[in-house]
């Protein structure tokens, strides 16, 4: 039962928050739900340390045939995450959404996510997972058109029709797969394709759909165009979320589906796998250094990022996926923090883009240094965690063999170093151009909470690089883990009660 | 009837596939309810097509013969994602109906001022 209280509980606050009219309380009590989400994702961590992995059956019935959920290390580390992302950034929209939307339901929404993003890391069924998919997605689809602005329609159009048509690859393949084998659970089906070497190209078209669909919601090169284009238009509060989230979601499930199956056909998903995340990386960080606008630099990384994890996978080693995982880790709190920091921007200036910003640091030293450390942790410079993240990715590449790739990484990791200069250097370092006019609000509005959660953010991101060893270690351990799927299985399918 | 069904699939593919090709959103769409549907018929046919009884454990008995019955596993998959699509239909039509009030324009070339350039 552990487990269904991360699915259970975000469920309860969305019908609270249809009881409640006062935008204030709605917001407080938002963050109310997410604390106790985050202290029940920490209370999973020493179970699945120490005692094993957690399996629940839900309805009692038995693995191939009712829903599981499971969640071992990895599990737990992405929920804990998610948990710690989605915390803050509640913290921070109920101070940086307006009030109108925070009234027509902004938090309702943003739970939504959060219970299809909880339920997608814990999902042990296929078919499960397609579900906390639509859950998610449904509810980020309304998120990104809340509000009604012309930029938000064209956006949530574009992102609507792109996700939805990799529902439709994702549940194509759910139904090739049933056909061939009669059983969607993940175990199940793990445990059938390992005793049936032969099938495998048989499998492949189910399953290449499938992996199509997580390119497309992790938005690797070739399939990345919807998120350029709607990310930088809702509110920044949505846009944090959404960049903190949910293109982790796609590279998990490409992670679990790549250790349980696809591992057995390695001679031709290796190649694929590490080749467009060598893509996703140098597209990506080309494409963000040509924009001029805060929020599209951003998400074009996200693609270039999303990359290196992929190369972590591609490498399959034990120190390949542990970097993998950490990498994961490290992206979610350093592109959300990115995020937010733009969407003060936008708040001070009205704007974001970068002809016509400048002198934000002299405006605000603290904002600056927030900024600061997230984008260089971005571009990997020690301290922060993306330097200790990137470091164990080239050196997994080395020890794997894959010099060239571990070379692209490094040089990639040069240019996201200048396109996050280039925002540097824009928004917060150089004179206001004179010529351009900008409209300024006038009275300058508070932002205590913003910035409180943003301080958090920047810390836990300081403290990831500066005390990287436990963390390393665990996620060597849930790379052991996901390298040896026998225990996953044995756990799922003899599950006794 | 497998075969007959297969084909019908394909058409409805390559029917949805023309729509979400077209210019005009509402067409767009219309692409993605066929597309939708089609997909759904794949997790239909999954199950396999026999005549057979109800997938029902009569009334006063414990157990039941899985060769008089059809495999029920895939028609619920079918009707969980038949709701997630009518669910999917009724929010793109709203918000095709919202876009239309804002821009006033089907026309999906309009859509290019938040793309990279």
């Amino acid at each position: 039962m552990i487990l269904l209280a991360h699915i259970l509980l975000p469920f309860t606050y969305i019908l609270l928050a249809l009881l409640i009219k006062k935008a204030s309380i709605k917001s407080r009590l938002a963050v109310l739900f997410a604390t106790f989400n985050l202290l029940w994702a920490l209370a999973l961590l020493p179970i699945v340390q120490f005692k094993d992995i957690i399996v629940v059956q839900v309805g009692g019935w038995a693995a191939p045939y009712g829903i599981s959920l499971v969640a071992d290390r990895f599990s737990v580390f992405m929920l804990i995450m998610t948990a710690i992302v989605f915390f803050l950034v509640t913290i921070y929209a109920t101070q940086s959404v307006d009030k109108a939307r925070r009234k027509s339901g902004h938090f309702f929404f943003t739970f939504g996510i959060l219970m299809g993003v909880n339920g997608s890391f814990i999902a042990g069924d296929i078919f499960n997972l397609y579900v906390w998919y639509e859950v998610m997605l449904m509810s980020s689809f309304i998120l990104m058109s809340l509000g009604g602005e012309r930029a938000q329609m064209e956006g949530s159009i574009k992102y609507l029709i792109l996700n939805l048509i990799s529902a439709l690859f994702f549940v194509s393949g759910v139904g090739l797969l049933y056909g061939n084998l009669g059983t969607l659970n993940m175990a199940d089906l793990s445990a059938i394709i390992s005793e049936k070497s032969h099938m495998l190209t048989h499998l492949n078209p189910a399953l290449i759909l499938m992996v199509v669909s997580f390119a497309i919601k992790g938005a690797l090169v070739p399939f990345f165009f919807w998120l350029p284009a709607s990310y930088h238009t809702p509110p920044p509060a949505v846009s944090a979320l959404l960049a903190g989230l949910l293109t982790k979601v796609g590279i998990y499930s490409l992670i679990r589906f790549y250790t349980l199956f696809l591992y057995h056909d390695a001679p031709f998903w290796n190649q694929l796998i590490l080749w467009m995340g060598v893509l996703s990386m140098v597209i990506g960080v080309f494409a963000a250094s040509s924009q001029f606008d805060f929020r599209k630099i951003l998400s074009f990384h996200i693609i270039s990022q999303v990359g290196y994890v992929v190369i972590g996978l591609g490498f399959y080693t034990v120190s390949g996926i542990a970097a993998a995982i950490f990498f994961l880790a490290h992206n979610m709190l350093s592109k959300t923090n990115a995020f937010l920091v733009a969407g003060w921007v936008k708040r001070q200036k009205g704007t974001l883009n970068l002809k016509t910003l400048g002198e934000v640091y002299k405006e605000s030293p603290v904002w600056g240094v927030l900024f600061f450390i997230s984008a260089f942790s971005l571009a990997g410079l020690p301290p922060l965690s993306g330097f200790i993240g990137k470091y164990l990715i080239i050196k997994a590449g080395i020890e794997a063999n894959y010099i060239v790739v571990a070379l692209i990484a490094l040089f990639v990791g040069l240019f996201t170093l200048f396109s996050m200069v280039k925002i540097w250097l824009e928004v917060f370092w150089k004179d206001v151009p004179k010529d351009r006019v900008v409209k300024i609000p006038e009275k300058k509005r508070k932002s205590q909470y913003m910035l409180t959660a943003s301080i958090i953010m920047a810390i836990l991101i300081v403290a990831m690089g500066l005390w990287a060893q436990p963390i390393v270690t665990y996620c060597e351990q849930a790379a052991v883990d996901l390298l040896n799927p026998e225990l996953y299985i044995d756990r799922v399918l003899n599950f006794s009660r | 009837m497998e075969l007959i069904i297969a084909i019908f699939i394909g058409l409805m593919f390559s029917c949805g596939v023309y729509l979400i090709l077209r210019r005009s959103i509402v067409k767009v769409i219309l692409g993605i309810f066929v597309l939708s549907n089609a997909a759904n018929l794949i997790i239909f046919l999954a199950g396999g097509i026999t005549k057979s009884e109800v997938a029902f454990i009569p009334h006063g008995e414990q157990t039941l013969d899985p060769a008089l019955i059809n495999d029920p596993v895939a028609q619920v998959l079918v009707i969980k994602s038949i709701v997630i699509g009518l669910g999917i239909a009724a929010y793109i039509l709203a918000l095709k109906y919202r876009y239309f009030e804002v821009t006033g324009t089907h026309d999906l070339d309009s859509l290019k001022n938040t793309d990279q350039r």
